[in-house]
């Protein structure tokens, strides 16, 4: 699969999968987020389908679960909806809706953490919502579970560059970091995927 | 140590086209998204929007109260008043040092508050406190952004992203969720604020008057 092209913000990402119909008609950020700040709540929505393809993607890599993506993006459009009158303009309004997403997303993933590490301090055994890496012979599920278990900084950037075809340059102003710091992120999260794979590099 | 793209192992093309097919995302549930966010924002009380005069008024008002200490160092008393100036008795003389203090006054104010608050995540505790000091801090800070304070855009720009922050403390309750002080904190780490106001206010700003 061909990475949609990120530097376009009203381009419906990995447009191959959905529903052409529902590509929204490219629109002019500066006029919507002026009639939303109106109070105009057909601009709202408009606002919203012209971007929540490019942030779905982007939340659902991230979280793997329907309904956590589900809630992280509508956590992300309630914070921009709340925050736009503060929108400077200074990057463009997907990247700073990409920006919350992350966000949210990352918070996301820390409540899942501490809600599964006591889940399985509850539990016994030790292994519930866990299977270990080696015990699975399959290199897609080892690689999710690889993924899942990099760093939350590391992982955006290897989702970002990786999975989505974002630029450093992009996952940078998202991120609020240096573009070389993406760079070593990326090189960094590589490094530990190939190092939980390197028995299937073997083979 | 310099890091590029092409410093990649074989295996990288390997694992990035692996990956890709690693939690696919299906079509967007753009509908049922939208209803839920319309929903959850409907269910929210709506902020009514400000009179432009009353920013102006308080504004003047704010300078006067936090400027107490602060005027007499403002504006610097004429050796030769005028008669006429004389006969007038005292006029209000709120000049662009005074809010320049009442500013610097207020970030100093801010910044002890938003340290305090930081650590104060690290334990679990009720956080009324914290919201109603931070309505406080909101609405000088309103006032602000409506001044000459605000004309310098680095000022503007952190008393805006001091202004999303604080909105965010004042909105919290007992029952908040512990995902909304996560917010809050990615918040003020992420926008530097506390860095930002750090630079902005002169050292013994504040804490010195016993501001907190």
């Amino acid at each position: 699969m061909t990475p949609a092209n990120p530097s376009a913000p009203h381009v419906v990402r990995g447009a191959a999968q959905h529903d052409d119909s529902q590509a929204p008609e490219p629109v002019n950020d500066r006029e919507l987020i002026g009639r939303v700040l109106a109070g105009d709540p057909g601009a709202e929505r408009a606002l919203y389908d012209a971007h929540v393809d490019r942030v779905f993607r982007l939340v659902y890599r991230m979280a793997g679960d329907l309904d956590r993506a589900q809630d992280w993006v509508q956590e992300t459009f309630i914070r921009a909806f709340d925050r736009l009158a503060g929108f400077r303009g200074d990057s463009a309004l997907g990247t700073w809706l990409c920006s919350i997403a992350i966000s949210v997303s990352l918070n996301g993933l820390r409540q899942v953490r501490r809600a599964r590490d006591r889940e399985v301090a509850l539990d016994d055994a030790g292994l519930l919502g866990h299977v270990p890496i080696q015990a699975d012979p399959d290199l897609r599920t080892r690689l999710g579970q690889a993924i899942e278990a990099l760093p939350d900084g590391y992982r955006a950037v290897f989702v970002m560059h990786d999975v989505e075809g974002y630029t450093h340059e992009e996952i940078a102003r998202t991120l609020g970091v240096q573009p070389g710091t993406s760079k070593a992120q990326l090189f960094r999260a590589r490094a530990r995927l190939r190092e939980a794979l390197a028995d299937f590099a073997r083979e | 140590m310099p890091v590029h793209d092409d410093d990649r192992d074989p295996l990288d093309d390997r694992i990035r086209e692996l990956a890709r097919d690693v939690n696919v995302p299906p079509p967007t549930p753009r509908d049922e998204m939208w209803q839920a966010i319309a929903s959850r924002r409907r269910a929210r009380p709506a902020r009514a929007p400000r009179p432009r005069w009353i920013p102006w008024a308080a504004a003047a008002a704010a300078v006067l109260a936090v400027g107490i200490g602060i005027g007499r160092l403002s504006v610097p008393e004429p050796s030769h008043p005028s008669p006429a100036v004389a006969d007038a008795g005292p006029a209000p003389r709120v000049n662009a040092t005074a809010y320049r203090l009442a500013a610097e006054e207020h970030l100093a104010q801010s910044e002890a508050f938003l340290t305090l608050f930081r650590a104060s995540l690290e334990r679990p505790g009720d956080h009324r406190l914290a919201s109603a000091t931070a309505r406080q801090l909101l609405a000088g800070n309103r006032l602000l952004l409506d001044s000459p304070a605000a004309r310098d855009e680095a000022t503007r720009r952190l008393l805006e992203d001091l202004e999303l922050v604080l909105a965010e403390i004042a909105q919290l309750s007992p029952g908040s969720p512990a995902q909304d002080l996560d917010l809050i904190r990615d918040g003020i780490e992420r926008g530097d604020v506390l860095p930002r106001l750090r630079q902005a206010v002169p050292t013994g700003t504040a804490l010195n008057h016993g501001a907190l």
